[in-house]
């Protein structure tokens, strides 16, 4: 029944998608041009050796196009369920999904799934485009234990996402958890440029954000076919992450279901 | 018969959100009352009125026996199950129809919403229920179009397709006819009357503002004002508790002006009316005292040449309960 379930979540939201073609076109054109723009960014530093780069093979375009492509994770993961609920809020739809013999937090959990999914897509076009496009070297990729990091990445902004979604449900507007996670992860997280060029208290500064350790991981794993014992360090570091934040989201979210079925606000936005 | 919905003293305090002088104060709680001490008993396959002005607290009271919201104190039971401690038990119990259109995925089918709410509520052979239900709301020719290209008398039906989707016991309906004209209006209380509760057997809770529909529908009436039920009962028994002298219909042929003069004499005539429709004249009498002066009066008639071809009370109606308890603010015990 859980299953039948998450599927008609995101049958719903495939046809939706699909609904509005020029959207979604849209968003594949933006991804080529996306990875076009960095690759062209790469060509000023052909040939010339960086050594922050080293450890994930040299090349600044392979790079980086793993920290775009995995970094999308990051924003659904934030920002997926808060945008749901937000969404489903006015449509006017939330509460008639909330009167059904579904429970809400499965109605948020299925909500997200076809983000994710999408999200997987993007990533995969692309790798796709930089692998047959722009002749990316992926060849020695260890592939489960990519499987395994983006497991646990995803785990860890899930949570933060459910965080940020109570917060929503509450405030309605102005979450600062998303906002001030995204921007410093995005800054410190190692997605453009390698953190080794961070000053150092920079670099301390990103050792508390999972990012770090995800898209060092993934670029380890993809790039250098690192095994999951070369990785363990960081994938210690998500599954930390992931036991305090996922217990805490939970948390939250039923706090913030209480909370505004007290207040009488549940469809309000 | 047993009750499939049962509260008692359910009530409802929402915080009131203050302005930035309230963050000196803390501690200091505002609170505005929506729903007040609530005790209703409903029947299986009773249709129940819930008639009040707006802001008067009938969303309120069926988004908290929905599970939407949560009550301050008191308790309720919806088919049994405790809304606050069994909600998911009593979710299933229930189907909510609402006046907001909204509330639909307007870029899916009629048919793709159905299938997508049917599996959210565990609908077992959600195709052939779809198809079912479908058909009783006369949709099945458009169930592929995109819901937006539904009329808003069609968009109201898959509201009611959609809370039948459970097969509930009752079903809660907030303002189904808000946005219908006349005729689509009248065509979906006869549904709700016939199909709904008489076919099918459903309890009906249904809030409205609307007195004429509560008149035709209701088989028991709950008036709510500024949060408290003021009376509650079959609209004949309300009737009953409104102190209002008595008011004869008299239907007349040939009668003379002159004799209007005469009834005006009779001390216990309180007002009279009339209107002339061809050779019929219709008089319309308030009495302070009726059994001894109707007599009078229709001698008065006949003995001035009139005939009196139809005599009867005038009913007392719903509007007159309603203006009685919810604009003069009077309180009727039952």
């Amino acid at each position: 029944m859980t299953f039948k379930k998450a599927l008609v979540f995101i049958k719903r939201d495939f046809i939706l998608l699909a609904s509005y073609r020029f959207s979604f076109f849209l968003q594949l054109f933006g991804i080529f041009f996306s990875v076009l723009t960095f690759y062209f960014i790469s060509k000023m530093f052909e040939g010339v050796a960086i050594p922050s780069l080293e450890q994930y093979g040299g090349n600044y375009f392979s790079f980086v196009l793993i920290g775009i492509a995995f970094t999308t994770y990051m924003w659904t993961g934030l920002g997926s369920f808060s945008g749901n609920i937000r969404e489903e809020q006015m449509m006017g739809t939330l509460e008639a999904m909330m009167v059904t013999s579904t429970g809400v937090s499965r109605i948020i959990l299925f909500s997200s799934l076809w983000d994710f999914i999408f999200t997987s897509i993007r990533a995969v076009i692309y790798l796709l485009v930089g692998i047959f496009l722009f002749n990316i070297d992926m060849g020695n990729a260890n592939l489960f234990a990519a499987l395994i990091v983006l497991i646990l990445t995803v785990v860890c902004f899930s949570s933060m996402g459910i965080i940020s979604a109570s917060l929503i449900m509450i405030f309605k507007q102005g979450d600062p958890v998303s906002s001030i996670f995204s921007t410093a992860s995005g800054f410190l997280g190692g997605v453009f440029y390698p953190i080794a060029i961070l000053p150092g208290w920079l670099q301390n500064l990103s050792y508390i954000l999972p990012i770090t350790y995800s898209l060092r991981a993934m670029r380890h794993a993809l790039l250098q076919g690192y095994s999951l014992e070369a990785l363990s360090t960081d994938i210690f570091a998500l599954i930390i992450f992931s036991i305090i934040m996922l217990p805490l989201s939970m948390l939250s979210f039923r706090y913030a279901i209480r909370r505004v079925k007290v207040d009488g606000s549940l469809t309000q936005y | 018969m047993g009750c499939v919905i049962e509260t008692f003293g359910l009530t409802k305090r929402f915080a009131q959100v203050g302005g930035f002088i309230d963050l000196l104060h803390p501690l200091r709680k505002k609170e505005v009352t929506a729903v007040e001490d609530v005790n209703l008993k409903i029947k299986k396959g009773e249709l129940f009125g819930i008639l009040g002005p707006n802001g008067a607290g009938k969303t309120t009271l069926i988004k908290m026996l929905c599970t939407l919201i949560l009550p301050t104190a008191g308790s309720a039971y919806l088919n049994g199950y405790d809304i606050v401690k069994e909600e998911e038990k009593a979710r299933a119990s229930l189907g909510f129809v609402t006046g907001d259109e909204r509330s639909f995925y307007w870029r899916l089918s009629g048919r793709q919403n159905l299938e997508f709410f049917a599996a959210l509520n565990n609908t077992p052979d959600p195709r052939s229920k779809i198809d079912e239900l479908m058909a009783l709301m006369e949709l099945k020719d458009k169930a592929d179009a995109k819901f937006y290209s539904y009329s808003t008398g069609m968009k109201q039906r898959m509201a009611i397709a959609r809370g039948l989707l459970n097969d509930p016991e009752v079903l809660f309906m907030d303002e189904p006819t808000r946005s219908l004209d006349p005729s689509v209006a009248r065509n979906l209380r006869d549904f709700i009357k016939e199909q709904l509760v008489k076919n099918q057997g459903k309890t009906v809770f249904l809030s409205t503002h609307n007195l004429d529909e509560a008149e035709q529908l209701c088989d028991r009436i709950a008036i709510i004002d500024k949060a408290r039920i003021r009376a509650c009962g079959a609209l004949n028994d309300l009737r009953k508790t409104i102190k209002r002298n008595e008011t004869y219909l008299l239907e007349v042929k040939g009668f003379p002006g002159y004799a209007l003069t005469k009834l005006a004499e009779i001390e216990e005539v309180i007002s009279f009316s009339m209107r002339v429709h061809s050779d019929l004249t219709l008089l319309e009498v308030e009495l302070s005292s009726s059994e001894a002066v109707l007599p009078q009066i229709i001698e008065i008639i006949v003995g001035t040449g009139g005939k009196v071809c139809a005599c009867s009370t005038k009913k007392i109606a719903l509007n007159e309960v309603f203006d009685q308890l919810v604009n003069k603010g009077e309180k009727i015990d039952i």
